[in-house]
């Protein structure tokens, strides 16, 4: 029995000192780029795209479920957007609350029989409305199917060649719907899907789209998910998108195109991870298809979005997020290890199974062996000293050096104070956050054997004054 | 492996790291110093530069820029936002002056740079600050590049806007050049060479048939009405695609010589021609072509449908003619599209 707990502490070592040095790994592919396009003057960049009329015109998908608070303050912040030719559509998912009512009101929308093209089935839609103050503002009022039934009810009635798919409750910079588009541009339409950066906006100012004074917030729950940003952006999908195996396009924030993503199907109904499914399954058509088209990520940050600060929020949307992963890389088990889908399916699927899925399991098995090494001798107290140490390497050291490396190449929070207290909070991640996070990626991946699509709720303060 | 590695390898870590974030804490303190030095330096000359900027006798500036520590930082900053604000409204001599002679040589430098942002940075501020000093080294930089990446469409781009025609040629070197990048060029020549060069694409455009693309489309966007004929010549053309930038043209220039020329795209087999001929017609007010228009507005192709509708509501009776074709259109999607222009329109008058 000893030996066996032995053999198995000594692969959760193993697996351990092995993320931490993936991870390693990866930001040393992604290291260049970051820095270098930090020190772009993105302006200057960008305004070559905003005067030419052969910029692609863009669709912005806004769905909405209960977002009364923020749905007008969110398209008055699209409207701002510099850029050439959009159209904003709110998709109202079978609101209870007064979503529709208020854009009505605000915006003078009314009904009108619109006719769509129905490329992708939906469920019933009640009233398409349309602004008119804003003619390229529009409302789709429909019954409840969940957040991809009401991306592709967007999708349907969308007529711009691109769409941008957006969360309500995110505000967008001014400039961040050319800064994603602008690999799309640049690469004759090679790139199909571009994903920005998102950042938390709690502690920061953000007054008309525009951060005004970037700060931190004071709960040390908002801080330790800001670390963990810095973390997966910054270490894992720069570093995936450089070797266009990105599966993760944020669903707070993504740009794709339309003839591509009805090709694929549209979002899948059956996921509460139907952001990163879409993904994989255009990687998956793009890759049967022998395409050289790609998918990337820009890592500046045009997104900022609201984190929730209280833990029962938190809980449920990191058991939604594990439980999306596990449907995707289940649904599309055919292209793990499957030489035919490339670097994605030898390298991408299982670093997702192996890292970002199982790791809880590894870990919290970790958990296990220290507590039982400790207090009921199942292993060796050494080994079990030696699997605290090295999870205190995976957790702790590894997100202190993510915010040094932000440091490093971004540099985004001006004071020194912001450095420290990011770097401390980062030091006491294996102490507190990680085992909670550890717990409820575990409760996500059984999650994902009960089959009920909903949207994630958050109670909602509002980050743009 | 026993525990002292571990706790080594965690020591070493955590060692490193606290020397990386001191030093990084440092670099934060000197980087927050320097900046808030630029800061004042900046808001001390803002109102001597602006004088200097409207009245060049106003010396003042000239004068306090020479005793600015950061003087090349500062007055980077100080021309980009001058540049930023008056972009397009104004050209200003003083600029190029000024960059001319405090910023030369730095640019110079950062042009060699290791740091592809920094010398893309340069290539945008040349560009912006009409520094012509500079054209031969960039021109050089041009022969030695063998690939059409970002920073080369930038270095041709940046040669144009010092008027430096040589640009398409060098452009037409590689043949992935896209159409927006001969667009870029046509734009930032001088207005004369502009038309010289957009003669010679349209009449040697065999040769480079993105370049002529490119032409067509340029003239259309910036209402160049001089030359309406060469892209109704161009309607005639073999190829599709410039058939279709043709017509996309005349859509923005919104002349046409002899409407009869739009008859043949009305029944094109490709719908792009369907539907810029129904926009055409619309934009235009062409009535002769509202029979026309009804009937496209059952063809099978969605965009010619919704262009069709759309071009109805440009004519006086528009919403006459959508109210009947909505009630009696034989075509059922030709009857839905038309309701719904019909009420776009009731809802624009509320």
């Amino acid at each position: 029995m000893n030996s066996f707990f032995l053999i198995l502490s000594s692969f959760i070592i193993a697996y351990l000192l092995f993320s931490s040095l993936s991870y390693l790994g990866l930001f040393a592919l992604a290291f260049q780029k970051v820095k270098n396009e930090n020190n772009l003057v993105h302006r200057e960049s960008t305004e070559v795209f905003l005067r030419n009329q052969n910029t692609y015109p863009v669709s912005i998908l806004v769905p909405a479920y209960n977002e009364e608070v923020g749905v007008v303050s969110t398209v008055r912040s699209l409207l701002a957007l510099d850029y050439p030719q959009k159209e904003v559509i709110v998709i109202d998912d079978g609101s209870k609350d007064m979503t529709s009512a208020e854009m009505i009101k605000e915006f003078k929308m009314v009904q009108i029989p619109f006719a769509f093209r129905t490329h992708i089935p939906t469920a019933e839609i009640v009233a398409i409305y349309q602004s008119s103050i804003f003619p390229y503002v529009r409302l789709i009022k429909k019954a409840n199917g969940g957040k991809a039934d009401a991306l592709n009810a967007g999708i349907n009635l969308s007529a711009f060649p691109y769409f941008c798919a957006i969360d309500g409750d995110s505000i967008l910079e001014n400039d961040g719907l050319i800064k994603t588009m602008k690999p799309i541009i640049e690469s004759d339409g090679q790139v199909i899907v571009t994903g920005g950066s998102v950042r938390i906006a709690n502690g920061s100012t953000i007054s008309r789209s525009k951060v005004e004074v970037v700060d931190l917030p004071r709960h040390p729950v908002v801080i330790m998910q800001i670390v963990e940003y810095f973390r997966a952006f910054l270490i894992g999908r720069l570093a995936l998108s450089q070797l266009n195996i990105l599966l993760i396009v944020s669903g707070a924030f993504g740009v794709f195109n339309k003839e591509r993503v009805i090709q694929a199907g549209g979002y899948n109904k059956n996921t509460v991870g139907e952001d990163m499914e879409l993904v994989v399954r255009l990687h998956r058509l793009l890759r049967e298809e022998k395409s050289k088209q790609r998918i990337e990520y820009v890592p500046d940050p045009v997104c900022w979005t609201e984190a929730p600060e209280s833990l029962e929020v938190l809980r449920s949307q990191r058991i939604r997020w594990q439980r999306g992963l596990f449907e995707t890389l289940w649904t599309h088990r055919k292209m793990m290890l499957n030489p035919k889908y490339g670097a994605v399916g030898m390298l991408s699927m299982p670093y997702f199974l192996f890292i970002e899925l199982l790791g809880a399991v590894f870990e919290l098995l970790g958990y296990f062996m220290i507590f039982g090494g400790f207090f009921f001798s199942l292993i060796d107290p050494n080994v079990a000293l030696v699997m605290f140490v090295v999870t205190i390497l995976y957790g702790s050291l590894i997100s202190a050096l993510a915010v040094l490396l932000e440091e490093l190449t971004l540099h985004k929070y001006p004071r020194i104070s912001h450095l420290m207290r990011l770097y401390f909070w980062a030091l006491t991640e294996a102490f507190w956050y990680r085992p909670l996070m550890v717990i409820w990626r575990v409760q996500g991946i059984f999650a994902a054997f009960h089959k009920k699509a909903h949207w994630g709720d958050m109670k909602r303060k509002g980050i743009s004054t | 492996m026993n525990i002292y590695f571990f706790w080594a390898l965690i020591a070493f870590l955590f060692l490193s790291q606290v020397f990386l974030l001191g030093a990084l804490s440092l670099r934060k303190l000197l980087m927050n110093h320097k900046e808030k030095t630029i800061s004042q330096q900046y808001d001390r000359l803002t109102e001597s530069f602006s004088s200097y900027m409207m009245d060049p006798t106003d010396d003042r500036f000239l004068k306090e820029i020479d005793t600015v520590s950061n003087q090349s930082v500062v007055l980077e900053r100080l021309l980009n936002h001058y540049v930023a604000i008056t972009k397009g409204s104004v050209t200003s001599s003083q600029v190029s002056q000024l960059s001319e002679k405090y910023l030369t040589e730095r640019y110079k430098k950062q042009l060699k740079c290791n740091n592809w942002a920094i010398r893309m940075n340069t290539l945008y501020f040349i560009e912006d600050f009409h520094m012509k000093s500079l054209s031969p080294l960039l021109k050089k930089k041009l022969q030695k590049s063998f690939r059409l990446n970002l920073e080369t469409q930038q270095l041709i781009r940046t040669l144009t806007s010092l008027n430096e025609p040589m640009t398409l040629s060098a452009l037409a070197r590689y043949a992935d050049a896209p159409v927006r990048l001969y667009i870029d060029v046509f734009k930032r020549l001088e207005l004369d060479i502009q038309l010289e060069e957009l003669d010679a694409a349209l009449k040697h455009g065999h040769n480079n048939k993105v370049l002529k693309h490119a032409a067509v489309s340029y003239i259309g966007m910036t209402g160049l009405m001089g030359f309406l004929p060469r892209i109704e010549e161009e309607l005639l053309s073999d190829d599709e695609e410039l058939r279709i930038q043709a017509l996309k043209s005349i859509q923005h220039l919104q002349y046409i010589s002899s409407p009869s020329l739009l008859i043949p795209f009305f029944h094109s087999t490709s719908w792009q021609e369907r539907m810029f001929a129904a926009r055409i017609a619309g934009k235009l007010q062409l009535s002769r072509f509202q029979e026309v228009l009804s009937e496209l507005l059952g063809d099978s192709v969605w965009w010619v449908r919704y262009s069709s509708a759309e071009a109805l509501t440009q004519f006086a009776d528009g919403d006459i003619l959508l109210s009947h074709l909505s009630a009696t259109h034989p075509d059922r999607y030709a009857r839905d599209m038309a309701t719904q222009w019909e009420a776009s329109l009731l809802g624009s008058e509320e």
